[in-house]
């Protein structure tokens, strides 16, 4: 134990805030609202979806709630749909993440020119962004249509497709459809958040490497990319939550068709908690969305660790 | 020179790529909105409308059915009933949007200005629980909040809306104020400290107009988040009393019967706002995106 009477005795007047019981009082009443607000919308449900995920709660049976362990959790594992979807997420992800970061970078770097374009692109990037994200599934379903869609109207027209092409009613397509709703969305996000990044490194480097004969591509890889690194990271972590928990695209592009390929894990809680009615199995699957995303960012981070050493 | 030329044209070449990326979906549907049913569903699509009309906009506020839907010859017309609820639904995000944004500030700020200038027990764990409690995946904590809202007699009501979303925002405010207010000079504070001023009339008259530029990107924000949210708000809400944007649309959209001209005119209507927003408050909203990366 330390003794704190041992240190020095403050003087009143001295840093510049006293901790007297009249700053705490307000610090207290302050928080308050935020506090009782925050913990009524967080402590509870992390207790009441514990409560749920260990009971059988199905809304079709509505007075008989046993103690079933773990059989919620059972159930929702040993689903065919739940392999079945998790799939699905993660072959979405493995070609949305990706194609995000690209799109994003490739985009920063085009705002990070001094020119007069990158002053229009900062305002119109912003604009998908902006809307709902279940804006940007309707628009998609709409310019993809395989009967009436503007974009096989143009393709045919430029001629670089025969026929109207079914982007949403064949499952490969579909994902990749998805995927370029996605990317419109998200995309700009990112190119934003890099653009922040960029601008944060120091032109001199630049010159520097120029002086000493770097080209452009040399200058990108020695400088761009290695003090891009922490922006990247980040981004690459939080894109990765983003696509793993897509719903609002799916729930108007394609509900989880044709033939499942979409059906992305959210969309398959949702489904089992809101068309199925039961709630204890929901609620032992979002756990496991949970857990499972800790335990991507954990693997993420350690992978990062580990670099950073070697 | 021609290097310097060459340069300037492939920026040029490329920046033309990105907008058309970005801007032609969005003008596709408002093209689309003054075209008629019939016009759309022809082969090719027509990118210039041939007959130009308002009446998908004239059904939404008035209800008389367009032109192009009665004259097809198909057995009964398409057309999306839900469409007319679109300026309601206007008015429901609009009244919640503002709220969440306006009393978001008021107690962020408050909480905010706490933890950025007084000293208290338990002001860690407080701050540190704020900003975890964010961490909970929508999906993961849909149950309860449903539960929640429902055991408050508060479904179908903007007030459950406001809640919720204010907890979804709340933390990011609190978090980026007390950032911006941490940025500031304090001898002026202190001045007025030793004046006899109190913490909250220090907060009012000298720190809020100075953390303005900040306050706006944080309501800016909430604005949108809860402006744009869509599970939480089909879940919650249940009639046109409160159904916001999102919900309505998405109902319009995924109408099987849905008429493609009507879905057009009902984003183009949703989308204006947030788009104006988008425009005005540019530079706030891009700090204030910046910032929440930092936070991840």
């Amino acid at each position: 134990m330390v003794d704190v009477r041992a240190d020095v005795p403050r003087r009143p007047s001295e840093g510049r805030v006293s901790p007297g019981r009249q700053e705490s009082r307000y610090a207290y009443l302050t928080l308050l609202p935020v506090l009782v607000i925050m913990a009524a919308f967080s402590l509870y449900p992390i207790g009441y979806s514990v409560y749920l995920s260990l009971h059988k709660e199905v809304l079709t049976d509505p007075l008989n709630h046993p103690f079933v362990g773990f059989r919620n959790f059972a159930n929702a594992l040993g689903s065919y749909y739940l392999s079945a979807s998790l799939l699905s997420t993660v072959e979405f992800m493995v070609m949305a993440v990706p194609s995000v970061l690209i799109f994003g970078l490739l985009s920063s770097l085009l705002l990070n020119e001094v020119f007069a374009g990158a002053r229009i692109l900062r305002i119109a990037i912003l604009l998908p962004w902006a809307m709902p994200a279940v804006v940007s599934g309707i628009v998609w379903r709409w310019m993809l249509n395989g009967d009436y869609g503007v974009v096989n109207s143009v393709l045919y027209q430029l001629g670089i497709i025969h026929s109207y092409v079914p982007w949403l009613s064949q499952p490969a397509l579909a994902r990749i459809s998805l995927v370029i709703a996605h990317v419109w969305r998200e995309g700009p996000l990112v190119a934003i958040f890099f653009l922040a990044g960029l601008q944060t490194i120091p032109a001199d480097l630049y010159s520097a490497s120029a002086v000493d004969g770097a080209g452009p591509i040399a200058a990108f890889r020695r400088i761009t990319l290695p003090l891009l690194r922490p922006t990247l990271v980040i981004v690459l972590i939080y894109e990765t939550i983003v696509a793993a928990t897509t719903f609002d695209l799916v729930y108007v592009m394609t509900g989880g068709g044709p033939a499942d390929a979409t059906s992305l894990i959210s969309w398959f809680a949702y489904a089992e908690v809101f068309k199925f009615l039961d709630l204890g199995t929901g609620a032992a699957l979002a756990f496991l969305i949970a857990v499972a995303l800790v335990v991507v960012i954990v693997f993420y981070l350690t992978v990062l660790r580990s670099q950073e050493r070697n | 020179m021609s290097r310097n030329v060459r340069r300037q044209a492939g920026l040029w070449a490329a920046t033309l790529v990105l907008l058309v990326f970005i801007l032609a979906p969005i003008v596709w549907m408002l093209d689309s909105s003054f075209q008629g049913e019939t016009e759309l569903l022809t082969r090719p699509s027509h990118l210039i409308p041939e007959e130009p009309t308002i009446a998908n906009f004239n059904y939404i506020f008035t209800g008389a059915i367009p032109q192009g839907q009665a004259v097809r010859g198909t057995l009964r017309s398409r057309i999306s009933q839900e469409a007319r609820s679109i300026p309601a639904a206007l008015e429901n995000s609009a009244i919640v949007a503002l709220t969440v944004a306006l009393v978001n500030v008021a107690l962020g700020v408050l909480a905010a200005y706490t933890f950025a200038r007084l000293n208290f027990k338990g002001k860690a764990v407080f701050f540190n629980f704020l900003l975890g409690s964010r961490l909970l995946p929508a999906i993961a904590v849909a149950i309860p909040y449903y539960a929640i809202v429902s055991a408050l007699n508060l479904l179908d009501t903007y007030l459950g809306l406001i809640l919720v979303y204010l907890t979804f925002t709340l933390p990011f405010t609190i978090w980026f104020l007390r950032d911006y207010i941490l940025g500031l000079p304090v001898d002026v504070e202190e001045a007025a400290q030793i004046d006899g001023c109190g913490r909250l009339q220090l907060l009012l008259r000298i720190v809020l107009p100075l953390a303005a530029p900040g306050l706006v990107a944080a309501g800016a924000f909430a604005f949108m988040s809860s402006y744009n949210e869509f599970l939480f708000a089909l879940l919650l809400t249940q009639t046109i009393g409160s159904q916001t944007l999102p919900v309505v649309l998405t109902s319009v959209a995924t109408n099987p019967d849905a008429s493609l001209a009507l879905i057009a005119t009902s984003v183009v209507l949703a989308i204006g706002p947030p788009l104006v927003f988008a425009v005005v408050f540019q530079r706030f909203l891009t700090r204030g995106l910046v910032a929440a990366l930092g936070k991840s």
